[in-house]
């Protein structure tokens, strides 16, 4: 019992540290690119607009929750609840310093994969509930996005586990305490990296919420708390995505063993290489157009698939020899 | 396709250098000025809120109310009732202006041939009814001493809309027996 109890407070607290993050990367996201595009993101709220996050949170808390007449409800319902629920349970598996994971399971990449599809049912359902144009045409961009870009996901990452001979994160880890795998699979890191800004539907390819064309895409008809919980997913999703990325290429918790550097604690350096990511997600954001659709399709299909395919090929041959 | 349009394709060199261009704004100062904390001077000569000269001998407007403003102004805004004084002065009885019809032209600065209007530099005035934006006379010549106080009213004529050494006062009328000689 007491195991049990202990098990539940580590997950209370990985949940509530997951949502903080969640709430301040809206704000370091607005701060940064305000910065970029020079203006000076929010202000008022607190000193240099510190309590954004909160009022934000507060103003949505509080807002009217419309429901549109014509809408499926059930599914409108729990549309946005399984996006947050498959963007959180994500970071069960994921190991945030040496011996810390919530789930040390033996499939953890599996686990992510497959996690990272149900939040895209959250869109398409949210998207279909909605009975609106919008939201189906984001609805359906979604999942033609998710399906494609899912598939060089998974194949980037197979090298990783070939070279790990593992699909347990923590081994994955342990694999790279003398090289990380960026050095030496380049290539399935860039198709990854690309593939999960994909998935987590942000600029350059956020074309399922597209607001130039589409008003909010999936979202056009979600208000209040509803919204605000696709929201969380997105941010969600983006550090699950970065905690892989950091995991399965940038050694997880593992920083440089010279001197004083080597006494940091590992969460410290982890936390680091997530927030690295992050910011190039707000970097992107900030340099790059959106892409056509047809683009999206073709880069996904014709140049991030073969690239993830030659890459397996060519760490298996180099295994082989 | 070259050697060299490849390499720049493979490789995202279009994009890479998008990337640092936004990573140097990153780092560059922004150009927001925290407005109702911190404001920008206004240039001199700017186009705001109207004001009608207040002569300093006098005491009272410099306007004479020829009509020459509102004849010139576009969006017809100003409106002036003239009436017959003793010694058969003209007096202006009232000059109005709708503000929130006013496009800020300052053609009625540049035709007064006395001076007598203005544009001032203030420019941040609200309201919550459109009686509040109905100029009359009195307020007018209160919006003189507020925002064109001491020297800064002349200097703003002289500067602006008239050569230097321009007497700006209001011409004395000629006397009966002057006008007949000339």
């Amino acid at each position: 019992m007491p195991e049990t109890l202990w098990t539940v407070l580590k997950v209370f607290i990985v949940v509530n540290v997951v949502m903080l993050h969640v709430a301040y990367v809206v704000y370091f996201e607005r701060k940064v690119i305000g910065h970029m595009q020079a203006r000076l993101g929010p202000m008022r709220v607190g000193w240099h607009g510190l309590l954004q996050p909160i009022a934000d949170g507060i103003k949505l808390f509080f807002k009217e929750d419309i429901i549109p007449s014509s809408a499926d409800k059930p599914v409108f319902y729990i549309a946005p609840v399984i996006g947050v629920i498959a963007a959180i349970a994500s970071f069960a598996v994921i190991p945030m310093w040496e011996g810390f994971s919530l789930a040390n399971i033996n499939i953890g990449i599996l686990y992510l994969l497959a996690l990272s599809s149900i939040g895209s049912y959250s869109i398409i359902l949210g998207g279909w509930a909605s009975n609106s144009k919008y939201s189906f045409l984001g609805g359906l961009r979604s999942s033609a996005q998710v399906i494609s870009y899912e598939i060089a996901m998974g194949m980037s990452l197979v090298g990783v586990m070939m070279l790990s001979g593992s699909a347990n994160l923590t081994d994955i880890v342990n694999a790279q305490s003398q090289t990380w795998f960026i050095v030496s699979q380049p290539v399935a890191f860039f198709v990854f990296l690309m593939a999960a800004v994909a998935e987590t539907n942000r600029t350059p390819f956020d074309l399922p919420e597209a607001e130039t064309e589409l008003v909010a895409g999936y979202a056009t008809e979600y208000s209040g708390f509803r919204y605000g919980l696709f929201f969380m997913a997105e941010y969600a999703g983006m550090f699950a995505m970065s905690a892989v990325a950091t995991v399965c290429f940038f050694g997880g918790w593992k920083g440089p063993d010279v001197w004083f550097l080597a006494s940091i604690p590992g969460v410290v350096w982890f936390l680091l290489k997530i927030y690295g990511f992050i910011f190039f997600y707000f970097w992107i954001r900030a340099t790059l157009p959106r892409y056509r659709y047809d683009q999206l399709m073709g880069l996904g299909w014709k140049l991030f698939i073969p690239l993830a395919l030659a890459n397996i090929i060519f760490t298996g041959l180099i295994k082989l020899l | 396709m070259t050697v060299n349009e490849l390499i720049k394709k493979v490789f995202f060199i279009e994009i890479l250098q998008g990337l640092a261009l936004t990573l140097k704004h990153l780092f560059k100062p922004a150009v927001t000025i925290q407005y109702p904390a911190e404001r920008k001077e206004p240039f001199a000569g700017s186009r705001g809120l109207h004001a009608l000269v207040r002569d300093s001998g006098t005491g009272r407007e410099k306007c004479v109310g020829c009509g020459l403003c509102a004849a010139m102004c576009p969006s017809q805004c100003i409106h002036i009732y003239t009436s017959e004084g003793d010694d058969h002065k003209k007096v202006v009885d009232r000059y109005e202006i709708e503000v929130l019809r006013c496009v800020y032209c300052a053609f009625c600065v540049e035709a007064c041939p006395y001076g007598a209007i203005v544009l001032t530099d203030h420019f941040e005035y609200s309201g919550y009814s459109r009686e509040e934006f109905y100029y009359t006379k009195e307020r007018l010549l209160e919006n003189w001493d507020k925002y064109m106080a001491g020297n800064k009213g002349k200097e703003y004529l002289e500067r602006f809309w008239r050569p230097r050494a321009v007497d700006f006062a209001t011409p004395a009328p000629a006397k009966k027996e002057e006008r007949a000689k000339q």
